[in-house]
């Protein structure tokens, strides 16, 4: 037993001697966990005031920050079906990448909407006994779980082959576990086939685009059915959610991939470094669409004397840098520029800054969105600050590192680097 | 003369009779009932004295927390997970010499709002009126508030629950007690009755009065169970505006669902076109990789 111990913290050591920078990333994101869990652990034993910079908005950074993830997962889903269901196959060597970071981005943004709710283990519970069909929430639930549960079932079969290679090398009970997880005892039989057979992928791709996609709007509706949040309400929402979960998970996967093989010291293939700039130029179409939207809702509100106070916060009130600066400037205008430079240049420096622009961008849009739509009707005179608290900081700041912590595992142990598809 | 009254007394029988399955498969009946035995409330803003003994009682029989000071008449109160009513001096905007004291607290909505968007059914419409929150059942979603148009639920960051006003639904079947802030109004600022009974009561107050009012809750959100008398309209003292229609109606809720599915269509239908033609790039992209 002691013997085993030892062997173990030695391999540890070897790891950590090979190389000190995944040590120095991992204990990094270890800290933000444990200030994470710190902060949440204060709020269950003292009051979960600790976790709202004013008493007055009952949805803040936690809902922005999963707002932000679950809808730049579902983003990253939409996206995923141009290569397995839109046939597109120079998009299907990104398939096992995108699936993995749909997964874990919606994964995380469901931790966020956890640690927000007084009660989360209520919400399976009573959600599967008395669901309640007239609330979007439920129905958010629903189709998350069903994506969730489809996008599993993706990376299992893309994953594969990957699993029966470490069953091989593996040994005692962890070999045992591995061989279970690969299904190795049905290949042969009738299960095992139907698990072979090349159209099972389309079909998942189908089913999680169209899961996906539908939670994605849903998500928009929960925002837009509150009629008493002028900012919020009406159908404008389900479709801008749409929009902006595509370009926030094309820049997410841009981010992604650029950054993975600059860390790893990887040179990129040809073809993927084309199909980057072909997607840098979507973004910015897609960008273009998303600033035609906000300036259609932000022209209507004006117009309309209802919604003409919550839009003029941002426009002209205490929002109005944040808006102008982040959702206007670092969102729309000058990624829009950087991309189309950056396809042009095939600079996939300029590619990482115009992504990086629109995701920070992004969660300021989606920050301004939950935040200033709370204002009216109750508190018209706006709260004294609207900055998070420390500890909302350390819990938004722990959501993200186990999001980190998680990818770079699966980056390192799931293969997720694009390969030639296999049609081609 | 008699012999007429006989006539039309039968026709009325028959009519009675005639009518009877057409109410039941309408369900009129039973909505005509419903709406006869629900209770509701008066808060009367022109009467009241801002004694504040209706908060009081309501935190002794909801064991709610009381806070340094808030009980002190004309003191400035906020509702929270242990103010279910608050009483507050109210300024008319165009006669700021005028002041009255508005109570304020769950307006228990004959349609409510909350009730369609708990995601787990914890917000039950009880048939006498009342709108009731199971704290046993709640997740602490919070959604619950940002539908109401009064914004009033509120969470409890203790107990991690939404709390709120239940009008007392656990006192009526008690020998039909009054709610307990109506039992400790002095003044019978408050009243609890049947919702008619409630209505005409209100509208009675409001025709003796020499000075202008305004009823709250005969129309605001499709109707409340609550009935509150001002002084003035509720813009003019500063309250929150509710629209004069039932709020988050099922068939909005759908239109708006619906916009974002055929958003989501007209994207597949753009995505399926820049598939189709870009087809020429999948064998360049082939070329690039040799």
């Amino acid at each position: 037993m002691i013997t085993t111990v030892k062997q173990n913290i030695q391999n540890a050591l070897d790891i950590i001697e090979r190389s000190p920078a995944l040590f120095i990333w991992l204990a990094i994101l270890g800290a933000y966990i444990f200030l994470a869990a710190y902060a949440y652990l204060a709020a269950l034993l003292t009051s979960m005031e600790i976790l709202e910079f004013s008493v007055n908005l009952p949805w803040e950074t936690l809902i922005a920050t999963y707002i932000f993830l679950v809808a730049a997962g579902s983003g990253l889903c939409i996206v995923n079906a141009l290569g397995s269901v839109f046939g597109m196959q120079r998009y299907e060597m990104m398939t096992k990448r995108m699936a993995f970071l749909s997964l874990t981005t919606i994964l995380f943004g469901m931790l966020c909407i956890v640690l927000h709710l007084g009660h989360p283990e209520r919400m399976p519970i009573y959600n599967a006994i008395s669901p309640n069909f007239r609330s979007a929430i439920s129905w958010m639930g629903l189709l998350y779980t069903i994506y969730m549960a489809v996008v599993v079932v993706e990376i299992w079969l893309l994953s594969r082959a990957d699993i029966v290679r470490y069953a091989a090398q593996a040994g005692g009970w962890f070999k045992k576990i591995l061989e279970l997880l690969a299904l190795e005892k049905l290949r042969g039989t009738r299960i095992g086939t139907l698990l072979e057979d090349p159209k099972l992928p389309r079909i998942l791709g189908t089913l999680a685009f169209v899961s996906g996609a539908s939670a994605l709007s849903t998500l928009g509706s929960v925002f837009a059915h509150s009629e008493s949040r002028v900012l919020w309400y009406g159908p404008y929402y389900p479709v801008y959610f749409l929009v902006s979960a595509i370009f926030s998970g094309i820049a997410f996967l841009l981010v992604v991939t650029i950054v993975s093989y600059r860390v790893q010291g990887d040179e990129m293939r040809p073809g993927l470094k084309a199909l980057i700039f072909e997607m840098s130029q979507v973004l910015a179409i897609v960008l273009a669409a998303g600033l035609l939207l906000v300036t259609y809702r932000m022209a209507a509100g004006l117009f309309d004397p209802a919604s003409r106070g919550p839009v003029l916060l941002l426009l002209n009130g205490s929002f109005s840098p944040c808006f102008w600066i982040f959702e206007v400037g670092f969102m729309s205008v000058l990624p829009i520029f950087v991309l189309i430079r950056a396809a042009r240049k095939k600079s996939l420096v300029s590619v990482l800054a115009g992504s990086l622009m629109v995701l920070i961008g992004t969660y300021v849009m989606r920050y301004l969105f939950v935040v200033a739509g709370q204002i009216y009707p109750n508190i018209p005179e706006g709260v004294p600050s609207y900055w998070p608290t420390n500890m909302e900081a350390f819990l938004v700041g722990g959501v993200f590192a186990a999001f980190l912590l998680i990818y770079t595992l699966g980056e390192r142990y799931l293969s997720l680097k694009e390969v030639k598809p296999h049609n081609s | 003369m008699n012999h007429k009254g006989q006539n039309i007394n039968r026709r009325r029988f028959l009519k009675f009779l005639a009518g009877i399955p057409i109410a039941g498969v309408l369900g009129s009946a039973s909505i005509a009932s419903a709406a006869d035995t629900r209770y509701g409330m008066l808060a009367d803003s022109i009467r009241c004295i801002g004694c504040k003994r209706c908060m009081s009682a309501c935190k002794r029989w909801n064991n709610l927390r009381v806070e340094r000071d808030e009980l002190i008449t004309d003191r400035e109160t906020h509702l929270n997970a242990n103010n279910w009513k608050i009483i507050n001096l109210r300024a008319d905007t165009k006669n700021r010499a005028k002041r009255y004291y508005v109570q304020w607290s769950c307006q228990h909505c004959i349609k409510p709002a909350c009730v369609g968007v708990c995601p787990v059914t914890a917000i039950t419409k009880l048939p006498h009126g009342p709108v009731v929150i199971n704290e046993k059942k709640c997740v602490g979603c919070r959604y619950c508030f940002q539908a109401c148009p009064w914004k009033v639920p509120q969470f409890d960051f203790e107990k991690r629950v939404t709390r709120k006003c239940h009008l007392c639904y656990n006192r009526i079947p008690l020998n039909y007690q009054k709610p307990a802030c109506v039992a400790a109004c002095p003044v019978g600022a408050l009243a609890f009755d049947y919702k008619p009974a409630i209505i005409i009561e209100a509208q009675r107050r409001v025709a003796r009065l020499s000075r202008p009012s305004y009823i709250m809750g005969l129309e605001e959100a499709g109707g409340t169970d609550l009935i509150t008398i001002l002084p003035a309209r509720p813009e003019a003292l500063g309250l929150i505006v509710v629209p004069k229609k039932v709020i988050n109606q099922n068939l909005d809720k759908i239109r708006i669902t619906a916009s974002g599915l055929m958003g989501a269509s007209v994207i597949a239908g753009a995505m399926h076109v820049y598939a189709q033609k870009t087809r020429h790039l999948d064998k360049k992209n082939d070329d690039h990789d040799g």
